[in-house]
């Protein structure tokens, strides 16, 4: 796994310092979208091999969530940004 | 009001104190468990706007007061403990635009200072010390070994770490094993 997160607020920062949440582009349906669609938001995810968006806490640090990209193949981060930015998150 | 008066206990007074390691023609490093005066923590309302100006008018105006733990967080702290009117001036102050927690009792000041503190500190964080990265005046929360704290650099040789209480026993340990090539001198009276 990724080992060093730049955290927009606190700079570089080991991944000892986060918690992972999971995939950030699961979006919560609507009360009535059915069984179904609430199984699939509750258990069903997905596991590429390459580029993913996750929602990071920094736990031990300024406690913002962050979007962090990143390659679960090669551990590359792309991009860490606040996830309380304008379209980070649908 | 309380129905009986708290005794207050320093959250290291019965801590290591003392010398250890080799004695140093520089001092080596001096632990130093600071006044339990206050820690206000402050947290912005999401529309306030710049607080920075205000934010300093409830501390007690000393340079290092007031300082920043992420967007819209601040610490504020000092060496005089407040009454429970000075801190409700503090909450009117910033009402409206940020509330403020008084943890006075949640969280520890230790002073570390000497040559050889950057090094200590590097021991146990992964935050890049050096003056350029982390010059005086800057604050920042991060893990020090295992244990969450926010260091601040108030000189070239300086810092000061704000820990939780009950850890804070834990941290001082550490830092004298850190400290020990350098010699420490651990001063827990404040």
């Amino acid at each position: 796994m990724a080992s060093l997160i730049a955290c927009p607020h606190c700079g570089p920062r080991p991944k000892e310092e986060f918690t992972v949440r999971g995939d950030a582009g699961i979006n919560r349906p609507a009360p009535d979208a059915g069984k179904d669609a609430w199984y699939a938001y509750v258990y069903l995810r997905d596991n590429p091999r390459g580029r993913h968006k996750e929602h990071w806490h920094h736990t031990s640090g300024c406690r913002r969530w962050l979007v962090v990209e990143r390659d679960t193949m090669t551990h590359a981060v792309y991009s860490a940004v606040d996830a309380a930015v304008t379209g980070e998150t649908v | 009001m309380a129905d009986f008066s708290l005794l207050h206990r320093a959250a290291l007074a019965g801590a290591k104190s003392g010398s250890f390691g080799p004695t140093q023609a520089d001092g080596g490093i001096t632990l130093e468990a600071l006044p339990e005066g206050h820690v206000l923590q402050v947290l912005a309302s999401p529309d306030a706007g710049d607080l920075a100006a205000s934010i300093a008018s409830v501390s007690d105006g000393s340079v290092y007061a007031v300082r920043a733990v992420g967007p819209g967080q601040w610490f504020v702290v000092g060496d005089a403990g407040l009454s429970a009117s000075e801190f409700a001036k503090t909450q009117a102050a910033l009402s409206g635009r940020a509330s403020i927690a008084d943890q006075t009792h949640g969280r520890i000041r230790i002073g570390i200072s000497g040559a050889g503190g950057e090094a200590v500190l590097a021991k146990g964080t992964a935050v890049d010390m050096h003056p350029d990265q982390f010059p005086v005046g800057r604050s920042t929360m991060t893990l020090i070994g295992h244990i969450t704290a926010m260091i601040t650099r108030t000189a070239a040789d300086r810092f000061e770490i704000l820990v939780l209480r009950g850890f804070a026993e834990s941290l001082w340990d550490e830092l004298i094993e850190m400290g020990l090539e350098f010699g420490v001198d651990a001063r827990t009276a404040p």
